[in-house]
């Protein structure tokens, strides 16, 4: 190559490098990073959830525990016929899904009940157990504790023990060597009718109540009793022990702590190594993998962990990590199969190795479909697969098993994503997506949480989004005023799509559809309402089913009663009387305002009576009192059953008329969603996969379920069928057989409000009229108070209560500042 | 009278005209492969800034043009200028587009006039001419917050003001929250912009040519005729740029006024901004998109004026 041809060569290249360099220089300028979320790597693993149900005959499970790839929970049931209560213990194993009645005999004595408070698993792999026991004089003998074999023999036992005068000296040592000598003789089972008939000997003696906790090791494989170990003395105190945490450490020492914040310590025989009495509030104890015991209390600067130092019997020093630290108020910790720790935060789960003291992510419970307030109990099986014992909390509580494998995102199938968007995750709703996500083949739903930790940022984050494109496609429109997105288009009318699935609209309450359309057109649904209303004395306000706000402050000034509402502030006030009320102060089409009208200024004089703040502390009679003595007027409440009504309508000693809220119509009873409601993205991309979500939730199935669980939920069905069969559960009658066999009526549950408590029976027909008339007077929907005139009401109205401004004074500025919102906003 | 403006017109005409370069000619010769190689390594180093203006300044213009032509930026259905005539008849924007006139009319001109009496005062040997200069400054030295904490003392209904005027038995008034409102923000603005202004004025009188006043003086020339005709045209320039850095800043007055009353003052200081800023709050751009459009026309005309206004006047001293 000559000279000339390698000069020009390296022109060239500095040209290129020049060029490049100029390139990378202008990307950089321009911020085009754009897209963090398109260039994120994609997800390596997921956790696949394998679910498995089980068959538990349980109410709830008390405790649980993993040894192995093994998990051993101790559970109760109640009989509501005879009216006594059972214990179970199971062995489940997630790698077989086979589930085992975990033989160990619950009933040392005649009279005694028990019950287990925690449980570890020591070093040699058996259950260590805080047991939990009381005896109670005059108390029957109670067989539901006993297997049915020893059922019947006890009763020939009893027999034997009516009749004999020769009585076993109720001696607690006897009793314990009684124990003991099973112990040894590791005879559980056959053992139980000797032990009983010696209690039972003991019964006839008169005794007063006595309660004391006993550690119990048993082995796992066939669930031997191998020792049992009095430590009522260790515990400081007489009588009752809750223990709140339990931890095990390397050398087997038994770490608890009780509800008062104080820690012991005891050796594996069960003498006390020490005890601290902690300043704080203690939120967790647990083991970790360098054979310590750790204990969480709260710091200045938030939760501090410090391991249990058994010889200066102190605690270490602190353990820095952010993750267990600081503002992790809610978490749960388990033990990993390597002993690591495992820590359930609610939503994600994470491991921390004490050793290293590194901290690893794992998972986050929504992703792997699992609903994280379900889990109960979680660990890890010995070929690396996570186990989470799940409980549907309900009338009866439905316990099932979910174990999470990490697969390489090559191995899964991977679904068309939907987003659904939320300011912060409801419960409910929580359920509904994971619920989809389970069972729908074609798309999946992935959550957004906007305003977790910043509502503001959050939503001005959710506008920036919509308008820049990358909007999700379901918006869970509960938390934010949907009327602003919904005259910016930003919804899709769901009308349409209800017809084209051939949903009846007639079908469902056509007044809870009528007070979300905006222009005839539905951008939201509501899949359960309650209504939110105001009652009050019928004699005080007459036969009516609603008012106007002169109506209103007549009847207060008139009714001559302590205090209007109970509990109730300045804000309280203006929430009844005007923010739930706009429309009789903003006329949106004329834009004119009545902020300096009379009756707004009633409502400033009305207010001023009231406490800027309700103190709590002051000794007063309770709501209930107050009403009974006329001493109220007013109760801001909702209707969200009809048990709820009977409560309301109890608590009012039947004199109640459900008002609402004060409006020139004088209709003033709201529509509230109570577990979210959701609206499509009119840009969204997967328009039929977010409507399958939405159509799920007003679905006969969905719709029904509600009905199922309304004796506990929260909020009517808006499915004409479902609502029915609210109603007619709301009037089944539940019995019990008294000691005659004959069939009694009994309270369905009980309700309480402030200083009134009720047993609810079944429904009459006219209190379920009632409701259903409270229900068909809601049109409107309830909308969440317009910060800007709150901001302005507040803060203009402040120097007229402190009397430096006059009542007319403040409502022309209130009206001068809020004429000026409703002028842009129209 | 009339030889005396004659003359300093024609001193002015000559003093500052340039040198005319003696005639080159240009050849029509190709460019050079050199000169080629010269322009594209100009427009290469050229280029970062070009595209960082035409990506925030240009791109974001043509993005407020369009929206403004679309019915939201969600559907972006093209409405032509149905958003200017909304814009338009709505009432907080007649309201909030009048406030802003008032209030520039008012306050633009009296920060110019204000200044410039205030830098021409001190041209001459007062005492405490430095503490003066600075006094007038420190205004540009205080964080916005702490100028609204100041103005909340003076001007709160519990304020300085009335504790003074309760002194004469004056009741209590609510400045910001009444007519009075407006002229508070007027005190404000030209209290935070005087002192600038006024640096500006007295670096333009500085640089005006000692000979000429000399001469005029000479001349028995009177100080008002000293001032209007030769202070003046040798201010004109520094008049224009004072007058539009004002007017931009009279905008700007909206920051004071949202942190002292927030996003819905009293209707009297309801600026443009406030507009605006509450329609993008309420995702509104298609009309905080026509209302900026409106509101740099009228920029535009006023600024054009004013440089017709500086041509004018300044055009003896420019040549």
């Amino acid at each position: 190559m000559s000279r000339e041809a390698c000069k020009r060569m390296k022109k060239q290249i500095k040209k290129a490098l020049f060029g490049a360099l100029t390139i990378v220089a202008l990307i950089g300028l321009t911020g085009c990073g754009k897209g963090s979320e398109d260039t994120a790597p994609a997800r390596e693993f997921y956790y696949v959830p394998t679910y498995q149900d089980i068959d538990l005959e349980v109410d709830y499970i008390q405790k649980s525990v993993a040894a192995g790839d093994n998990v051993y929970m101790f559970g109760s049931k109640w009989n509501h016929e005879t009216g006594q209560g059972k214990d179970f213990m199971y062995c489940y194993q997630p790698v077989t899904g086979e589930l085992q009645d975990f033989p160990i005999e619950m009933q040392t004595e005649k009279g005694v009940n028990m019950s287990i408070q925690q449980m570890a698993v020591n070093s040699k792999g058996n259950i260590v157990m805080m047991v939990n026991k009381y005896q109670i004089p005059d108390m029957t003998y109670t067989e539901d504790i006993l297997t049915e074999e020893a059922v019947e023999e006890t009763v020939a036992e009893e027999t034997v023990a009516e009749t004999s005068e020769a009585v076993v000296i109720a001696d607690e040592s006897v009793t314990e060597t009684a124990v003991s000598e099973i112990t040894e003789e590791a005879e559980a089972t056959t053992e139980s009718v000797e032990v009983v008939t010696e209690s039972a000997a003991d019964y006839a003696q008169p005794m007063e109540y006595r309660e004391w906790v006993e550690l119990w090791e048993v082995t796992t494989t066939d669930a031997t009793v191998l020792s049992v170990t009095d430590i009522q003395d260790a515990l400081e105190t007489e009588g009752g022990f809750w223990a709140q945490y339990m931890a095990l450490d390397g050398q087997d020492n038994v770490y608890f702590c009780d509800g008062n914040n104080k820690v012991f310590v005891l050796d594996s025989k069960g003498d006390k190594l020490f005890s601290k009495q902690v300043d704080t509030w203690i939120n967790g104890l647990f083991a970790g993998n360098d054979g310590k015991v750790y204990v969480k209390t709260d710091g200045e600067g938030g939760m501090v962990v410090r391991p249990v130092d058994v010889q200066a019997g102190n605690f270490g020093e602190a353990v820095e990590n952010e993750g267990l630290s600081g503002n992790s108020y809610n978490q749960r910790y388990y033990m990993g199969s390597d002993g690591t720790l495992l820590v359930n935060d609610e939503s994600r789960v994470f491991s921390f190795d004490f050793v290293t003291g590194v901290k690893n992510d794992l998972f986050a419970w929504l992703d792997a479909d699992v609903n994280s307030e379900s889990v109960q109990e979680m660990g890890q099986l010995s070929d690396g697969r996570y186990w989470a014992l799940l409980c549907e909390y309900s009338e009866n509580n439905d316990y099932s098993f979910v174990v999470l494998k990490k697969t390489p995102a090559a191995e899964v199938t991977v679904k068309e994503e939907i987003e659904f968007a939320t300011m912060w995750l409801d419960q409910r709703v929580r359920k509904n997506v994971i619920d989809f996500n389970k069972t729908n083949e074609k798309y999946r739903i992935t959550v957004k949480e906007y305003g977790s930790t910043d509502y503001e940022a959050g939503k001005t984050q959710l506008n920036n989004d919509i308008t820049g494109g990358n909007g999700p496609d379901i918006i869970d429109v509960s938390q934010i005023d949907y009327n602003v997105y919904a005259a910016k288009g930003v919804f899709e009318d769901l009308y349409p799509y209800m017809e084209k699935s051939g949903i009846n609209k007639a079908d469902y309450l056509e007044n809870v559809f009528k007070a979300y359309e905006t222009g005839g057109k539905l951008y939201v649904i509501v899949p359960q309402f309650y209504v939110s209303t105001a009652a009050a004395k019928a004699s005080l306000v007459g036969d009516v089913t609603g008012w106007n706000l002169t109506e209103m402050l007549d009847v207060a000034e008139k009714s001559n009663v302590e205090a209007v509402m109970p509990y109730a502030t300045r804000d309280t006030v203006f929430y009844y009387c005007v923010y739930n009320n706009l429309d009789d102060f903003i006329n949106w089409e004329t834009g004119e305002c009545a902020f300096n009208s009379d009756e707004f200024i009633q409502v400033l004089e009305f207010a001023k009576g009231f406490p800027e703040e309700w103190d709590y502390n002051q000794q007063e009679e309770g709501t209930h009192a107050k009403i009974m003595n006329n001493k109220i007027l007013l109760l801001q409440t909702s209707v969200s059953s009809v048990q709820e009504y009977q409560m309301m309508k109890g608590m009012f000693g039947g004199d109640v008329a459900f008002v609402g809220f004060p409006n020139q119509e004088r209709k003033g009873n709201l529509i509230q969603p109570s577990n979210g409601s959701v609206a499509i993205s009119a840009k969204s991309k997967h328009k039929d996969g977010a409507w399958e979500f939405v159509s799920g939730l007003i679905s006969e199935e969905y719709q029904s379920g509600i009905a199922g669980e309304n004796g506990m939920g929260w909020g009517f069905p808006i499915k004409q069928s479902a609502l029915e069969k609210v109603f007619e559960k709301a009037m089944t009658p539940e019995y019990y057989k008294d000691e005659n066999g004959k069939q009694v009526e009994q309270p369905k549950t009980s309700w309480g409000y402030d200083d009134f408590n009720i047993d609810i029976y079944a429904a009459k027909q006219e209190e379920v009229d009632a409701v259903k008339a409270i229900i068909a007077s809601a049109e409107k929907a309830y909308s969440p108070s317009n910060e800007e005139l709150t901001k302005i009401v507040n803060e203009e109205a402040a120097p007229f209560f402190k009397d430096q401004k006059s009542a007319k004074e403040t409502a022309d500025i209130i009206q001068n500042r809020v004429q000026i919102y409703v002028n842009e906003n129209r | 009278m009339r030889s005396l403006k004659k003359d300093v017109a024609e001193k002015i005409k000559n003093a500052d005209k340039p040198v005319k370069a003696s005639a080159k000619k240009r050849t029509e010769s190709k460019m050079t492969a050199s000169k080629r190689r010269g322009t594209g390594i100009s427009w290469l180093y050229l280029s970062p800034s070009l595209a960082g203006v035409l990506l925030f300044f240009v791109l974001p213009f043509f993005v407020v043009v369009f929206y403004s032509l679309v019915d939201n930026p969600i559907n972006m259905e093209f409405v032509f200028f149905e958003n200017f005539v909304r814009v338009f008849k709505n009432a907080a924007f007649q309201q909030a587009a009048g406030n802003t006139l008032k209030f520039s009319l008012v306050a633009v001109p009296l920060a110019v006039i204000l200044s410039l009496l205030l830098a021409m005062m001190l041209e001459y040997k007062i005492p405490l001419k430095s503490q003066f200069r600075t006094f007038f400054l420190s205004p540009m030295m205080v964080p916005i917050a702490s100028v609204v904490l100041i103005w909340q003392v003076l001007f709160h209904y519990n304020g300085l003001s009335n504790e003074i005027l309760g002194l004469f038995g004056v009741a209590k008034i609510d400045f910001l929250k009444s007519s009075y409102a407006q002229v508070v923000i007027i005190i404000l603005f030209l209290w935070k912009n005087l002192g600038y202004n006024m640096i500006l004025f007295m670096a333009a009188l500085s640089s005006i040519p000692k000979d000429l006043l000399e001469v005029a003086v000479l001349e028995s020339a009177k100080p008002f005729q000293i001032f209007w005709y030769i202070k003046l045209r040798y201010l004109s320039s520094t008049i224009l740029f004072v007058t539009i850095m004002s007017l931009i800043n009279s905008f700007k007055v909206f920051r004071e006024i949202y942190l002292l009353t927030g996003n819905y003052p009293y209707d009297t200081i309801y600026m443009m901004q406030h507009f605006m800023n509450n329609a993008f709050g309420q995702l509104d751009y298609q009309r905080l998109s026509a209302a900026a459009i409106m509101m740099s026309a009228v920029m535009v005309v006023l600024i054009g004026i004013l440089f017709l206004a500086e041509n004018h006047f300044g055009k003896d001293v420019e040549g």
